[in-house]
């Protein structure tokens, strides 16, 4: 034997040398990117344009699967289940948030790392062509004089149209009948039909109906209002109640589990920082009505705590949840 | 005019759309691997091309794979797709008696017909037809779910009881899960995995490809038929026999693609229906592997593709899961897919008719090509065809989500489906219930719920609206000659 002593100290003392030194082979394989949405969906369109640049900064490839279910809670119990290797990446939208107060799983995002909050949506109230209302004040005094008579589009509970409702009802008492579609889409396409007489709704998915003329915007939910809906006046113009609630919106990015070591968080957060800030990304966000956001680590968990305050206490004052917002430690907004 | 021609004389976008079909008839042959999964891959793979290049293969893919779903069902009782499970019913027997290579040659030409009749309804009535789809109501759909269940009575076999069981079942395996409108889980037992629910498509993998295999285990050797492969297209006369069904089956699927809430699925099993209620002396009885049962089918599924683009096109409403990643695809590519797209991007819409209609010339060419080899496979002995096939539904399956979970679902259906059959129920029916169930349920609430918790209100609205009236006429005339069958 004429290793040096000082080689085999090292040899043995491999498995404990700190994370930077063996994150340099980092990655070494394929990532996993799981997306909790279906394919062809909003979540899923941001993850499928984000991706090809990330992978270009990152040098690796990100292969891609669709795992929907359970609002979402399916893939993000698996990726919570998987290794802490950053090699798994959850691509997600804001329904996690709300599991614990909805009763749905115990996981949401305080257990993990904020990669990247790529962009914000903002919900637009819109209405049917053909109906008399030109503003949201107009509408809300058409409930009043026949309360539990309107039908207003909805997705389920914890949706975008459920907590914009509830912000509505917080401002100014309202009834109305909320009829749940299976999702944004079905929900427009009922009030185009005439089944339905008002919806919030993201503007990613109404933004070309509206500029069609074949629904009417009534209010951006938004403190300002929207360049690219000129004319159309922010909720708080009618109701400067809202503004507490604002700014307020569906939201998609990027996480790996909370205990993924450092340097790889780092090299993750740079390769997808770059990723979004290509302008085919900021293009495509534009286009679809979405503000980009493109923040990462403490910034984005202040997001990301202040929005699940915001809607959890919301809802639960609503009566809309199984469980109290205090039960989770969930500070009031 | 030179949009709809552009993919016939452009030769990169001819090999692409040949190359889309070919790949899409492979992959709607393979259980569990979807179109809308290839298509949703091709989107980032196709992130960086032409836009025209990336819609060419898409409607390959898209034309191909509905069409591939009855080869499986044909050579080997497993629906490549829930849009092929009515071609199993009479393919499948068809390729029994010998007679794979006609099944699949009927099976090209009816989906060769079918499609050219849903491009042509794209073509010529595309604003008009997604208009009126968008009027249906959610009562409508109830409607239209309820005239689906009553198939239940085509598809029960030997016993009417015994299929209705299955539906039932069906029905109740379709509950599990998050429920659509409260958010409240449903059968879940305590289990995360479980809020997905029982994907239908491993319970079909199961309940037709590993029941089917563990059925075939118990049969001699001996009782596999020899294939005549000799004509794989019929004789004339007795094509000329088919038309007429072929196009009524085509207007059904174009009608059910249109809607947004239904496709190629529903669209196949009403026209199997249909066919079986109107065909007066069948040569073969329905279910023993009637020629009929293969057409109508076929030509339904394929026909509802071009249905389906007809909402997507003029509204920028998703006629099914496939077109509501297209529009997905539009967005990356730097369209603005909506109700503006036809009047902004008028060449667009002419490019995708005409490349439909490419596709569906290359699914002709390919189908009957390809007819005689694979008319072998039916003829590969049980010991090699088996564990084939047992990889293959373990494979499709996982393919769905990546769970492991569903690949279990799917071996306890197939062992729970071959102890079924051993007892005479059918299939079929289960799925019927698993496909219609949750629509059912969704639209029953959600009618009843618009008219703010009243029945009364919801039957106030029916009476006033033409087509829950015209529905309603076709559910009464079909239990009514169903009771005259029984009195007679």
């Amino acid at each position: 034997m004429t290793l040096p002593r000082r080689s085999l100290a090292a040899l043995a003392a491999l498995p404990l040398l700190p994370w930077p030194a063996r994150a340099q082979a980092w990655p070494g394989r394929d990532l996993t990117g799981i997306i909790m949405w279906g394919a062809g969906g909003a979540t899923d369109v941001v993850a499928r344009a984000v991706t090809p640049a990330a992978e270009a900064a990152l040098g690796a490839r990100i292969v891609l699967q669709n795992r929907p279910g359970g609002a979402g809670a399916i893939s993000t119990q698996a990726v919570h289940a998987a290794a802490s290797d950053g090699l798994t990446l959850l691509y997600g939208a804001e329904n996690p948030q709300l599991h614990k107060v909805l009763g749905l799983s115990q996981i949401d995002y305080a257990d993990f790392f904020p990669v990247n909050v790529l962009a914000r949506g903002v919900a637009v109230i819109v209405a049917g062509r053909d109906k008399p209302w030109n503003s949201l004040r107009d509408l809300v005094e058409e409930i009043g004089r026949a309360p539990g008579r309107l039908r207003m589009g909805a997705t389920g509970p914890g949706g975008l149209p459920h907590v914009v409702g509830a912000m509505l009802n917080a401002v100014t008492p309202i009834r109305v009948i909320s009829v749940p579609f299976d999702g944004e889409g079905s929900g427009l396409t009922a009030l185009q039909g005439g089944h339905v007489d008002f919806m919030p709704v993201g503007l990613a998915a109404a933004a070309e109906h509206i500029r069609a003329g074949r629904v009417k915007p009534l209010a951006v939910v938004n403190p300002e209002p929207l360049a690219s809906l000129p004319g159309v006046p922010p909720v708080t113009a009618d109701f400067p109640g809202f503004s507490r609630y604002l700014p307020w919106g569906p939201f998609y990015g990027v996480w790996v589990k909370r205990d993924v070591p450092a340097p790889i968080r780092e090299r993750l957060v740079a390769a997808f920082r770059s990723a979004a800030a290509t302008p085919e990304f900021a293009a495509l966000m534009e286009r679809s009505g979405n503000v980009l956001m493109n923040i990462s680590g403490e910034e984005a968990d202040a997001f990301l705590r202040r929005w699940q305050s915001v809607t959890a206490w919301l809802l639960h004052e609503a009566g809309a949840t199984r469980r109290s917002p205090d039960e989770f430690g969930i500070p009031r907004p | 005019m030179e949009h709809f021609l552009l993919s016939w004389t452009n030769p990169s976008l001819l090999a692409l759309t040949a190359a889309g079909t070919l790949a899409g008839i492979w992959i709607g042959a393979i259980p569990g691997l979807s179109v809308t999964m290839a298509v949703s891959i091709l989107v980032s793979f196709t992130f960086a091309w032409d836009l025209n290049a990336a819609l060419a293969v898409i409607a390959g893919v898209f034309t191909g794979g509905v069409y591939g779903g009855s080869r499986s069902a044909i050579l080997l009782n497993i629906p490549g797709s829930p849009a092929a499970i009515a071609t199993a019913l009479d393919g499948y027997p068809m390729a029994r008696r010998g007679e794979a290579g006609a099944a699949i040659g009927l099976s090209t030409l009816a989906s060769f017909l079918g499609g050219m009749v849903g491009v042509a309804a794209l073509a010529l009535g595309a604003p008009a037809i997604g208009e009126v789809a968008i009027l249906f109501a959610p009562r409508d759909y109830l409607l239209l779910a309820v005239l689906g269940i009553l198939l239940v009575g085509s598809l029960s076999g030997e016993s009417l009881a015994k299929g209705l069981f299955a539906a039932a079942l069906g029905v109740a395996l379709g509950m599990a899960g998050l429920d659509p409108m409260t958010a409240e889980p449903r059968f879940t037992y305590g289990s995360v995995q479980m809020l997905g629910g029982i994907p239908y498509i491993a319970a079909m993998i199961g309940l037709f490809g590993v029941a089917e295999a563990l059925h075939q285990l118990r049969e001699p050797e001996a009782l596999r038929a020899t294939q005549r492969i000799g004509r794989i297209i019929p004789p004339w006369p007795r094509l000329k026999r088919h038309i007429p069904l072929t196009l009524r089956a085509s207007g059904i699927g174009v009608g059910i693609g249109a809607l947004p809430g239904t496709g190629g699925d529903i669209a196949a099993l009403i026209a199997y229906d249909h066919a079986r209620r109107g065909t007066r002396a069948p040569e073969v009885p329905f279910g023993e592997g009637a020629e009929e049962g293969v057409v109508a089918p076929e030509a339904a599924n394929n026909a509802a593709v071009g249905g389906a683009y007809v909402p997507m096109l003029t509204l920028g409403i998703p006629g099914d899961a496939v077109t509501a990643v297209i529009i997905g695809a539009l967005f990356v590519h730097g369209l603005r897919p909506g109700p503006l797209l036809l009047t902004e991007t008028p060449h667009l819409f002419w490019f995708t008719v005409g490349n439909l209609a490419l596709a569906n010339v290359f699914l002709l060419l390919f189908g009957l090509a390809g007819a005689r080899a694979f008319a072998r496979i039916a003829e590969v002995p049980r010991a090699v065809l088996i564990p084939l096939i047992l990889v293959l539904c373990a494979v499709g399956t996982f393919a769905i989500r990546n769970s492991m979970a569903d690949v279990a679902w799917m071996a306890a259906f197939g062992v729970a489906g071959y102890l079924l059959r051993l007892y005479g129920f059918q299939m079929a029916p289960i799925i019927l219930g698993m496909i219609l169930g949750p629509l059912m349920d969704a639209s029953w609430r959600r009618t009843v719920i618009a008219a703010g918790d009243s029945l009364a209100g919801a039957a106030a609205e029916a009476a006033g609206s033409a087509i829950s009236l015209v529905l309603i006429a076709a559910i009464v005339l079909v239990l009514l000659r169903a009771a005259l069958k029984a009195r007679a």
